[in-house]
């Protein structure tokens, strides 16, 4: 809006990012993950490295935000900042005391859930609902925020699970959710590759890599997800892939290439059926050729 | 055309002059220090830590990413991690990284250079990240205190000794306008690295006086410091933090100090108004018009004197300020050494919530920004150059080869056909001449 330039015999004009950073950090702590049963040691590893990681964020600006939640099997938990009030740490070594509690308090509430938990029945994580759940922490940081302060958003989820269909409605509607808010979500694959997470990626313009390797798993963090979005576009970043845009089907949750589509709520089927599961519209049951009906076929 | 070489300012020798404003922040203040000055100052993670956080986006990092590398990084590596669009911009940050002697060139086997950090700088830098090494000086375990203080104190009583300096130290209304253009905590940070100056003339180590105060910036506002194991320079320099209200003591024998929000903001020397997140922060306070009225809802003296400084104030009321920007009274200002971008900031600074509430980028009119940056071009309508005048030109032929010669260079200032004369930059000086040698001889 100013378009007078001032002669300034300053260095060229550097674009900076003035503004206030908040990362939300999904941390998959259930221990039903696959590489967690096989060998339990690894979660230290990737607990220090990513509470170090989240130093380096904090340490990138003195105004930048940051929280961390632990997602387990039945609920997910904020542990930075922890429930009740801040722990009063005093410095113990070099260390700068708000890294020093940083660490202190994401340690203590992870083991505090992890002893707690006692189910031996594994079943998956539910990632969705912890990404839902940083969703809200984030909508309330956005409207408590003073008037004029800009506040970017993202979300990194650190996982091992492996991807389940069984959440794709949530998945979806957080990726959408999150794509609205203008909220970037980033994925850190430990084990598997996650194709529906991967779609969430690519919705709201986040990154997502497997690692290959989890011993430098702290380096491939502070590599590709330390940069803030605005700083991302300066720096050469593994390149986007081609994404897997199957769907999964609201009937057996399964990935599928082609199936039929409610002409009414667009939920998807893998086989056709005469009343809509989802918003119970009925449909005509087809003639003769069952060819005809309304039915649409999805491009991959 | 181009850079004015000779600076054009004669100001006034003020308490404060002028062109500390426009430099001073860190990186130009430690720019300026020898290396073993740095090296010193590197040996502490605070240090560290504050130099980092002073450096440019990009080398942030830059200095992330080799952080856990231990021999040196080829250079062509580092620079292929910036994309192409951004060079320039990578070519800046190698520089600012090297000045600062956050890391060195190193040869790599097989000839090529490489950067590898200071280690110094590494050792420091993931000692404050990750921990290890000694705490910092003034963290030994206190048992609680008995008359803590809560921030709304601090805050008042920060304000209140900074006003108090700043009035004491303002002897006339000119000198004010210049430390007082900008916010508190621009303030206090040129002031105090006007302190720094004369520190060492007072007897008192330079490092350790910054070291402290470095920790100081990354204390915890409401929480209770010990004054345990500090050398009598620093307790001496303590007191003189307390007289600025940067900390706050009970006593001068209390053992303990609370740093106030003056200390924590010392090292955020960005001056971009660098909203904080923080619900306490406090409020602004202006409305500006598109008809360049100024409303400033303030009771307090200090800053109804600063509007006055480059408003002409028209009412006055208990709780609200009326002013109006005008030629005359920004060109006041002017004269006093305050620059558009420094009103502007201010003004933007403290806008009122009503005004960020249209526009969050934009809270002023642009009517008024351009219109202030306007008057200040016009007051800089000379650029001055150091240059070399040609003249009596024997033919029309010779004037025009060496007038073309010098304007592909880029060195021609200025040049007059009618009475064949050229002003060529200094510094193409020799060039031009040898140039027009061997024209001359050719001929």
């Amino acid at each position: 809006m100013n378009n007078i330039v001032m002669p300034s015999d300053k260095p060229p004009e550097i674009t900076s990012t003035d503004e206030t950073s908040l990362l939300v950090i999904v941390l998959d702590s259930n221990p039903g993950q696959k590489m967690l049963k096989d060998n339990p040691h690894i979660l230290t590893h990737c607990v220090d490295s990513v509470i170090a990681f989240a130093n380096c964020h904090l340490m990138q600006k003195s105004q930048n935000k940051l929280a961390i939640m632990a997602c387990h099997s039945k609920a997910s938990y904020f542990i930075y900042p922890g429930p009740g009030k801040p722990l009063d740490v005093r410095q113990v070594d070099g260390q700068y005391e708000v890294f020093t509690a940083v660490e202190k308090t994401t340690k203590q509430n992870l083991s505090k859930l992890l002893s707690s938990e006692n189910s031996t029945v594994v079943t998956e994580s539910l990632l969705a609902g912890a990404m839902a759940m940083a969703l809200c922490y984030i909508a309330r940081m956005q409207r408590t925020k003073p008037l004029g302060a800009k506040l970017n958003c993202r979300i990194l989820v650190v996982t091992g699970s492996g991807c389940s269909a069984s959440q794709y409605m949530n998945y979806m509607n957080v990726f959408f959710t999150a794509q609205k808010q203008c909220v970037v979500i980033d994925v850190c694959a430990l084990d598997q590759h996650l194709s529906l997470l991967q779609q969430g990626c690519d919705i709201t313009n986040g990154l997502y890599l497997k690692v290959p390797q989890l011993q430098g798993l702290l380096q491939y963090l502070l590599w590709v997800f330390l940069p803030e979005p605005p700083v991302r576009e300066k720096l050469v970043l593994p390149p986007p892939v081609k994404v897997d845009y199957r769907a999964a089907c609201f009937c057996h949750r399964e990935l599928i290439d082609i199936g039929y589509v409610c002409s009414v709520c667009l939920s998807i089927f893998c086989k056709f059926s005469p009343i809509c599961t989802t918003c119970h519209t009925v449909f005509k049951m087809p003639a003769p050729l069952a060819v005809k009906p309304k039915k649409k076929k999805i491009k991959l | 055309m181009a850079d004015n070489g000779l600076s054009s300012s004669n100001h006034e020798s003020t308490l404060i002059k002028p062109t500390n404003l426009e430099c001073k922040n860190l990186y130009d203040y430690l720019k300026t220090r020898p290396s073993n000055v740095l090296e010193r100052l590197y040996n502490h993670p605070t240090i560290c830590l504050a130099v980092y956080r002073e450096l440019p986006e990009l080398a942030r990092q830059y200095v992330i990413r080799i952080l856990f590398v231990e021999q040196p990084v080829p250079q062509a590596v580092v620079a292929s991690w910036g994309s192409q669009a951004f060079s320039k911009e990578h070519v800046y940050v190698s520089k600012v990284l090297t000045e600062l002697a956050v890391w060195q060139e190193a040869a790599i086997p097989g000839g090529l250079l490489g950067w590898i950090l200071s280690p110094t700088f590494k050792r420091n830098l993931k000692v404050a990240l990750l921990g290890g090494g000694k705490a910092w000086s003034m963290s030994s375990a206190l048992e609680a205190d008995s008359k803590a203080r809560d921030v709304t104190f601090l805050d008042a009583y920060s304000l209140e000794r900074w006003e108090c300096v700043l009035h004491y130290m303002v002897g006339s209304q000119q000198q004010e306008g210049i430390s007082a253009d900008a916010i508190v905590r621009r303030k206090s940070g040129i002031f105090l690295l006007q302190y720094l100056d004369t520190v060492e003339e007072r007897g008192l180590d330079l490092v350790e006086c910054l070291t402290f105060l470095f920790q100081l910036s990354f204390s915890t506002l409401g929480k209770d410091y010990s004054t345990e194991g500090m050398s009598p320079g620093l307790l001496v320099f303590l007191q003189h933090l307390r007289e600025f209200g940067l900390v706050y003591q009970r006593k001068r024998k209390a053992g303990r100090f609370y740093p106030t929000r003056l200390a924590l903001n010392i090292t955020c020397t960005q001056n971009k108004g660098v909203t904080n997140i923080e619900e306490d922060s406090p409020k602004g306070y202006i409305i500006v018009e598109t008809n360049y009225r100024v409303y400033a809802y303030t009771d307090s003296n200090l800053q109804v004197a600063l509007i006055g400084l480059f408003t002409d104030l028209m009412y006055r009321f208990p709780n609200l300020v009326v002013g109006v920007i005008t030629r005359e009274s920004v060109r006041q200002a002017f004269r006093g050494g305050i620059t558009a971008d420094q009103i502007i900031g201010y003004l933007k600074q403290h806008a009122h919530p009503q005004m960020l509430q249209v526009d969050n980028r934009q809270p002023l009119p642009p009517t008024v920004v351009d219109q202030i940056k306007l008057w200040e071009m016009e007051r800089n309508r000379l650029t001055y150059n150091e240059g070399v005048l040609y003249s009596q030109f024997l033919s029309q032929a010779d004037f025009n080869v060496l007038k073309e010669y010098a304007q592909s260079n880029g060195s021609l200032i200025w040049c007059n056909k009618e009475k064949r004369t050229l002003v060529i930059n200094k510094h193409a000086h020799d060039d031009v001449k040898k140039f027009w040698k061997r024209y001359s001889k050719g001929n």
